[in-house]
């Protein structure tokens, strides 16, 4: 589903990235872990095209196409999707209102007919609801104001209606409680079709015991360090990351 | 034809030697600076002497040329000569346009109203001044829509101005939507607001296109009035365009609020000038004052001031400016959902004004304000 190869990306004059290898196969759930700033968030800006991350060397290879050079609102309408560590609030603009562009706007470079505002309200109540959201949400101003596990939830929401091939999860379980985890993991667990390629970041096991994953990655200082099957968390878990040998 | 200056004032007028020692604005007057006034009052223009045609009843006030053509059932328009204004105003637009229109227009509101105020000015290469002054009855809702119609005004200068009363226990709702053009009639309004006791202004200023046009208030709030103003503007091309206002807290127990948000884009210049006075008697005064301008454009400008002026120890207040494009980050969160970047703009200058279009609330006139920011929005985009 995406190669990434070689990856060496700069934010302001820093690199963060050191040459990426990444393989991510079609229909799996791969998991990425690995220390605070060692650059998983930065990775998956520079998969969507962040303005703040310049990608100086490598490629990123998804359906036949070099992502590094295309616009991320391409990137967005080819299928790539990042729920992002801190959403950030946009007041003034409506949820729904800005849910249906986003909607409509992939329908139109799909050149499917646009959802319009009355089926996509009962669309997105539905999908709220099964997300045990306030449905007040759904009319308030765009994460504003929203707790930290209602943004959260929020994401998973745009995720479900935006229906995307390739879903970048960064640290979507952190103060998540018990419900909201459940919840969340329910809502990615309904999105697997055997097609859809998933990479979760996480710092913790938990959320892998409801999402079972295929692979799990190690990351550090820039690199994928390491790549294996869920066994690797229990590593983790009981020995930390000075266990994890380079491989 | 001849230019705007102290020779159209006769000069046994009783204002005459007050606008003498006030002088006639300069580029350096304050409230003018930013607004190129010098050579509007230098170009050479027509004189119109307003017809005093008998006015039909009808649904609207309209003032065609300066007199009135129709008013509205339960409104009283008559026409007063000497009519004594507010001699502290700060303003000689003020003065001047007291002491050159021929004629004040009085428009008395006795009961609950709800009514469409409209301005025609048809004239070219026309200096058009004129005034109304409008009072209210006590303990009633007055909301005034106040519109612009200046087809074919080309190179005119309307100086007009009101004065309104807001009488003990009233609201005077009062909401300016005004899509003026570049190639229409220069506008200068310069007014005053006095409320009495226990009164409320709701003052709500909508101002889209490419004019040049600037507004100044005067607000006086007794014990236990209130106001509140919102001022949107959104100018493009060459506009300058702004709003200047002082608020005065005269009496114990006034309120005042005041919100501005521009959006200025091409070369556009934005004026945003205000004062909030806090007088020595005026304790348990709340006032906050708030101003945010967008400017879309490398060369455009704004110029905001936002001052208080504080006579007593405490009061709650606060003020606040801020200049700044649209969030970068807010406009990423848009494109990574799919939403390409003019459009993504445009969701978000949407939403900054839409908060000032929604704050007028229960208004009749909430959708023809929408209508007439998306005209302008969108005429950019051509
Ligand atoms: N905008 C920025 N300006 C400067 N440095 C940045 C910026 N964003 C990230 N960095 C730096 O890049 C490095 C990698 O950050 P990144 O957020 O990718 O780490 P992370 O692996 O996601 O960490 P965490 O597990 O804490 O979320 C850090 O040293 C961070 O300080
Ligand atoms: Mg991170």
């Amino acid at each position: 589903m995406m190669q990434i190869k070689n990856l060496h990306a700069k934010i302001g004059e820093k690199e963060i990235l050191k040459g990426v290898n990444l393989a991510l196969e079609k229909g799996k759930v791969h998991v990425l872990m690995g220390t605070n700033g060692s650059g998983k968030s930065t990775l998956t800006k520079a998969i969507v095209g962040h303005y703040d991350v310049s990608v100086t060397a490598g490629t990123i290879e998804y359906k036949g196409k070099n992502l590094v050079d295309m616009p991320a609102e391409e990137r967005a309408l080819e299928g790539v999707f990042l729920s992002f560590q801190n959403p950030i609030e946009i007041p003034g603009v409506n949820n729904a209102y800005f849910l249906r562009a986003a909607l409509n706007a992939k329908e139109k470079y799909r050149g499917e007919k646009e959802t319009n505002a009355a089926e996509f309200l009962k669309l997105m109540r539905a999908h709220a609801q099964k997300l045990g959201m306030n449905p007040d949400m759904i009319s308030r101003g765009l994460n504003d104001g929203f707790s930290g596990g209602e943004k959260k939830r929020n994401e998973i929401l745009q995720m479900e209606i935006l229906q995307p091939d390739m879903i970048l999860l960064d640290e979507i379980d952190s103060g998540l409680d018990i419900d909201a985890l459940k919840a969340v993991s329910q809502g990615i667990n309904r999105m697997k079709d055997g097609e859809r390629t998933f990479l979760v970041i996480t710092h913790y096991k938990r959320i892998l015991d409801y999402i079972h994953p295929d692979y799990v990655h190690i990351f550090q200082d820039g690199q994928v360090i390491k790549n294996g099957g869920p066994e690797l968390v229990d590593v983790l878990e009981s020995e930390g990351y000075q266990a994890i040998v380079k491989d | 034809m001849k230019a705007v200056n102290l020779d159209l004032v006769h000069t046994e007028h009783p204002l005459y030697a007050k606008l003498q020692s006030m002088g006639m604005p300069a580029n350096k007057t304050e409230q003018y600076r930013n607004f190129a006034i010098k050579p509007l009052l230098a170009q050479k223009y027509h004189f119109y002497n307003p017809e005093k045609s008998v006015p039909k009843e009808g649904e609207k006030l309209v003032i065609t040329n300066g007199s009135v053509s129709e008013f509205p059932a339960g409104v009283q328009v008559r026409y007063e000569s000497d009519f004594v204004c507010d001699n502290a105003h700060y303003d000689v637009l003020y003065f001047y346009s007291h002491a050159v229109s021929v004629q004040t227009i009085y428009v008395e509101v006795t009961r609950e109203s709800r009514f469409e105020l409209e301005h025609i000015c048809n004239q070219a290469e026309t200096f058009l001044p004129y005034r109304i002054v409008i009072s209210t009855a006590k303990n009633i809702h007055v909301e005034i829509f106040e519109t612009f119609r200046f087809d074919a005004s080309e190179q005119s200068f309307v100086l007009y101005g009101l004065d309104a009363f807001v009488n003990t226990d009233t609201t005077l709702r009062w909401i300016r939507n005004a899509s003026i053009n570049q190639a229409q009639a220069k506008l200068v309004g310069t007014h005053r607001f006095d409320v009495a006791r226990e009164g409320a202004l709701e003052l709500n200023t909508f101002d889209f296109g490419d004019a040049n046009a600037l507004h100044l208030y005067k607000i006086d709030l007794a014990e236990h009035a209130w106001s509140r103003a919102a001022h949107l503007l959104y100018a493009n091309t060459q506009a300058r365009s702004g709003n200047i206002i002082a608020i005065n807290h005269n009496e114990v127990y006034a309120k005042s609020a005041q919100e501005a948000r521009y959006i200025l884009v091409d070369e556009a210049v934005g004026i945003f000038d205000s004062k909030i006075r806090v007088d020595a008697g005026a304790q348990h005064s709340h006032a906050v004052q708030n101003s945010k301008a967008i400017l879309l454009s490398p060369h455009a400008h704004m110029y905001a001031k936002p001052q208080l002026e504080i006579y007593i120890d405490e009061l709650e207040a606060s003020h606040g400016a801020t200049i700044g494009e649209l969030d970068a980050d807010a406009l990423f969160y848009l494109n990574s959902r799919g939403i390409e970047a003019e459009e993504a703009r445009k969701i978000l200058v949407l939403a900054f004004a839409q908060s000032l279009i929604d704050s007028i609330g229960s208004s009749h006139y909430v959708e023809k304000i929408n209508q007439a920011f998306e005209a302008a929005y969108y005429k950019k985009e051509q």
